[in-house]
């Protein structure tokens, strides 16, 4: 008995030992990333990554020398826009596509399936085009307007939807409500998990957009924050490396943060697809 | 890569057969339809649809400097470009990535996911630290990269320095610098990667590795054998997400790059971008993205199918 | 009720649409500076970092200054970037009604007609351009005519570690140094620090190739560089090209040359390790001058571009950009695009602008003002890039290349430079960069109907 308990502690060690070693590999970016933008340009420099001049001025230099928090807030408001476009448009499709019956049903649905296979990164050409004819270029606009819906947040949202128990359904059809009843009072609350899933998908991918608003944002009014670390890296003729480092680290540490709080329910929705 | 993520995971035919009801078949349907779908559709339309048509015509023809289609032209800028060693060197360049990300990304998103699947006390801090890239963009990722690679006061040059091994200059190095790239893209995507795997194992019947520990089956056995096959459906999902990803990779290319040394890293999406914004030329770029539209559709083509059919179910 | 009911949805379906399409457009416009009378004239540019900060003060300056127009200055990234941006918003109510766009971008520009050439605005002024640098103005001109007013116009120069070549006792290079001048110094910097300081270093920058080759008095182009008719075919595989790469080939040899690369970061990281001592000689703008003074521990030298061996240099094409004023905008706009045009002019501003960044003041009353007087003073060496400047005979080797799709061309250059850098041959790889330039000088001319 004790020969087992002894091989099992040896292995857990060993677990214990490999799980940390991944940890630190995957870790040390962050580490280094976090730990030089508390330390002098000067020091990151030469390479003396254990000086002790520790101090905040990176950070202090980042809000005030840079249109960083302009970037953010930027950044902020049109991803909410395209989540909360996304969460009407694709729920109202969504809705369509499982509870109506309407003549090319099928031949609709299986446009937004190509829909889906269609990338928007070879778009860009007409698009910037039809943006620039709408006259919305360098606007919050002109990121948000050709966002506004997504064919997978149609689908995943169809997919939920199709799953709704009849009785609500009955129920509903009992209490005599039109589609715009149900639709609001019935099945968004009952697949608010769903969306509170597409919600954040639709608010992340936003969140990383790069190709697209590079295109349309021509001055910091505009610039979201993805280009913004672009812009700050070739305004610094000599890499203030403590600053650009600041200003990651004050990107990455609010979506940890909204990641960890969130966590429970990317879980819930990775589960949902992870097959069952 | 996160936006299409679940796309296909919830297995369609599935559920429809389950139940399939509707609520009233009333005239009124077509009027709530055009309500409910309408917007949605007609977004597409312009958006997607439109442009597909638009840049395919585009890529008939030569563009002058202000991007106006000129001349006519067939097929010339897609035999220009399939002839051009520039090009068929950009598609390999595509493709080395594509399968560098791919493995390496399932390699160790599966190698984290099975550790992290052990019923260990204190599993949960590694459970979320591994999932930590999944909070990091493409700057971020880039500009903490960049730095590790940074010729002079980076990390990676320390440590050989440390080490008194040669130091390497990531970026001017074309073989390096793909190097450079596939550790930075395969680092940003694998806590969304291990998180789904980590779903995955965790959904397989417990009973199935009691029944190998009892029959002393060993746990590398176990892997391949039993944990492998059972979330074949999810590693499918991941691959082929992976590699549309990486098909449509941009963002750290622009940042760390720039398609160099000697075009090492010059990928289908910045060659898109670059031959438009940059170079002008309108008409080659249209067609380069007709080029990356067929790779992508028919990944996601076959990501359609594969679920369908539920892999090894 | 049931029918108002029916149309509440689209209603707001249709009101969040509008909303969001006008809210953005609200937010983003709103932080432009508080609404007065003044007429707004958006100025796009893209000077980054210590540039930006100094172009400011001209801006502001110019505000100052008077009281009917606002110049509102909005940084626009790379050179390369701007030009597709000014090119494809024209038209629109965002672009801009005066740009800075570089030199090799004058061809685009020109053939654009987007843009109200800057001698209407001249003759009906009656502004005196007499004082501006004439080698300057006809790189921004056509038959006689000026176009786009210069306004940041550097030199490429060498830059040497003057303290690092006194340590070793090494004689520096001469005025005008040749490269086997420039060799001798780069080998012993290297040899003298045991190998611990890279002697020199080459961007992998296309304009330098170019530099290289208008130094040394030949052409990229038939047709004299774009000067004397639309170019048809490149010419890059020339002796120059050849003798300039067979010098870089020949450090390389030696040990003491370096490669930053062409990544995001090379020419930072070029600069930084020039700056900390590990790095002796490179080329660069002389924009970069008052930067490598200001954070400089080391004494700066600086010397003119370097020549071939055996025949004199012929002088370098100006670098850097000019302004232009968009046609897309109402005639005081545009007035005020020119007003800002001439303030930025003036001999003081221009004297300014060099002491803050190290581009040459145009107004030849610059070089009177206290301000250089006083530069000079500290800073002798910071005359060189004028003198080169003043010393070269502008001719169609050294004024610049008119060509469309030059941006395109120096990725064709960079990418010979880069395959060479790494060992490939020389030869083979400039005539694969004419073939590359040919087919795309092929294609645009076609595409634009010249013939």
């Amino acid at each position: 008995m004790i020969n087992i308990d002894e091989r099992k502690i040896l292995k857990n060690l060993f677990s214990y030992i490999l799980l940390i070693v991944l940890a630190v590999v995957i870790l040390v970016p962050f580490f280094i990333g976090i730990w030089t933008s508390f330390l002098p340009t000067a020091d990151i420099l030469k390479g003396n990554y254990f000086s002790t001049n520790i101090s905040l001025t990176n950070y202090l230099d980042a809000f005030t020398k840079t249109p960083i928090l302009r970037y953010l807030g930027n950044t902020v408001v049109v991803s909410t826009l395209i989540m909360l476009a996304h969460l009407l448009f694709c729920s109202m499709s969504a809705y369509a596509f499982v509870f109506l019956d309407f003549k090319y049903k099928k031949f609709f649905f299986a446009l937004f399936m190509v829909t889906m296979m269609l990338p928007g990164e070879a778009a860009i050409i007409p698009n910037f085009q039809t943006v620039k004819a709408l006259g919305l270029l360098d606007h919050y606009s002109a990121m948000v307007v050709p966002a506004l819906t997504s064919a997978f947040g149609t689908f995943m949202l169809r997919q939920a939807f199709l799953q709704t128990p009849k009785e609500l359904k009955e129920a509903a059809d009992i209490e005599g409500l039109n589609h715009f009843q149900i639709f609001w009072k019935v099945i968004l609350p009952y697949n608010r998990i769903s969306l509170i899933t597409l919600g954040a998908y639709s608010f992340l991918g936003a969140w990383n957009s790069y190709l697209w608003p590079i295109l349309v944002t021509f001055s910091n009014e505009s610039r979201v924050i993805q280009n913004g670390l672009k812009q700050l890296q070739s305004e610094e003729t000599f890499n203030n490396w403590g600053m650009i480092q600041a200003s990651a680290a004050i990107i990455v540490i609010p979506t940890i943060l909204v990641l960890f709080i969130g966590q429970h329910y990317f879980k819930s929705g990775l589960n949902e697809g992870a097959v069952k | 890569m996160l936006k299409t993520s679940t796309t296909n995971v919830v297995p369609e035919k599935k559920v429809e057969a389950k139940n399939k009801t509707k609520f009233r078949l009333t005239a009124n349907d077509k009027y709530y339809a055009s309500i409910f779908a309408g917007p949605s559709l007609f977004l597409l339309g312009l958006f997607t649809f439109y442009p597909m048509f638009r840049t395919l015509y585009i890529s008939m023809f030569l563009t002058n400097t202000f991007g106006n289609t000129t001349l006519f032209v067939g097929l010339e800028n897609y035999v220009k470009l399939v002839t051009s060693p520039d090009f068929v060197s950009s598609m390999w360049v595509t493709l080395v990535y594509v399968v560098g990300v791919t493995f390496f990304t399932i390699a160790m998103g599966l190698l984290l996911a099975n550790l992290a699947s052990q019923k260990l006390p204190g599993i949960a801090i590694f459970r979320t630290l591994y999932s930590v890239t999944m909070g990091v963009s493409v700057s971020v990722a880039a500009i903490f990269w960049l730095f590790i690679f940074n010729p002079s006061a980076g990390f990676f040059t320390l440590l050989t320095k440390l080490l008194h091994l040669p130091t390497v200059n990531w970026l001017s190095n074309p073989t390096m610098a793909m190097w450079a790239i596939i550790i930075t893209t395969v680092w940003m995507h694998l806590g969304f990667v291990f998180l789904v795997f980590l779903g995955a194992i965790e959904s397989v019947p417990t009973t199935l590795y009691e029944a190998a520990d009892v029959e002393g089956v060993s746990k590398h056995y176990q892997f391949f054998h039993i944990t492998l096959p059972m979330i074949s459906p999810t590693l499918f999902f991941i691959s082929t997400i992976t590699i549309i990803g990486s098909f449509k990779s941009f963002g750290l290319i622009d940042l760390i790059t720039k398609g160099g040394p000697t075009n090492a890293t010059n990928m289908l999406v910045y060659r898109i971008y670059n031959d438009a914004f940059f170079g002008g030329n309108y008409a080659k770029s249209s067609a380069e993205a007709i080029i990356l539209t067929i790779i992508i559709a028919f990944f996601t083509y076959l990501q359609f199918k594969f679920l369908e059919k539920k892999v090894n179910y | 009720m049931s029918k108002y009911k029916k149309f509440a949805l689209p209603l707001i379906i249709l009101l969040a649409i509008l909303v969001v399409v006008f809210t953005g457009k609200a937010f983003s416009t709103k932080t432009a500076a508080a609404k007065d009378n003044r007429t707004e004239v958006v100025f796009w540019h893209e000077m980054g970092g210590p540039a930006e900060k100094s172009l400011m003060k001209v801006v502001d300056g110019f505000n100052k200054s008077q009281t009917k127009y606002r110049v509102v200055p909005k940084y626009q990234g790379s050179y390369d970037a701007a030009i597709q941006k000014i090119l494809q918003t024209h038209g629109t109510s965002t672009s801009p009604a005066v740009f800075q766009a570089f030199d090799i971008s004058a061809a685009q520009m020109m053939h654009s007609k987007f843009t109200t050439p800057v001698q209407k605005f001249i003759d009906a002024d009656n502004f005196d351009v007499s004082k501006i640098s004439p080698v300057a103005r006809s790189f921004y001109s056509d038959k006689g005519k000026q176009q786009a007013m210069p306004f940041n116009t550097s030199q490429t120069v060498l830059y040497y570690n003057a303290s690092l070549l006194e340590k070793y006792g090494i004689t520096p290079p001469p005025v005008s140094p040749t490269y086997s001048d420039i060799t001798r110094v780069a080998k012993e910097i290297y040899e003298k620090s045991n190998h611990q300081v890279k002697g020199m270093t080459v961007q992998i920058y296309g304009w330098l190739l170019e530099q290289a080759m208008a130094n040394a008095g030949v052409s990229l182009t038939n047709n004299n560089d774009g000067h004397t008719g639309i170019p048809t075919k490149a010419t890059i595989n020339n002796k120059a090209a050849k003798e300039f790469f067979e010098w870089i080939r020949e450090n390389q040899k030696n040990g003491d040359f370096i490669s930053y690369g062409s990544g995001a970061m090379a020419g930072t990281n070029q600069t930084t390790s020039f700056l900390n001592g590990k790095l002796g000689i490179y080329m660069q703008s002389s924009a970069s001058m008052s930067q490598l003074n200001k954070k400089n521990k080391n004494k700066l030298g600086i010397t003119y571009f370097p020549h071939p061996d055996g025949q004199k240099a012929n002088g370098v094409a100006i670098g850097g950009a000019a302004l232009w004023i968009s046609n897309d905008k109402p005639k005081d706009v545009q007035q005020g695009a020119f007003e800002f045009i001439k303030y930025s002019l003036k001999p003081e501003v221009q004297a300014q602008w060099q002491k803050d960044t190290g581009y040459l003041a145009l107004n030849k009353d610059s070089q009177q003002t206290k301000i250089l007087k006083d530069l000079y003073k500290k800073h002798p060496e910071a005359r060189v890039p004028s003198q080169q400047l003043q010393e070269a005979v502008p001719n169609n080797f050294n004024s610049g290349i008119l060509m469309e799709g030059m941006q395109k061309t120096r990725q064709i250059e960079q990418f010979a430079m880069e395959s060479i850098y790494n060992g490939g041959d020389i030869v083979k790889a400039l005539k694969d960069a004419d073939k590359k330039i040919d087919e795309n000088l092929t294609t645009t001319n076609r595409a634009n109907g010249y013939h």
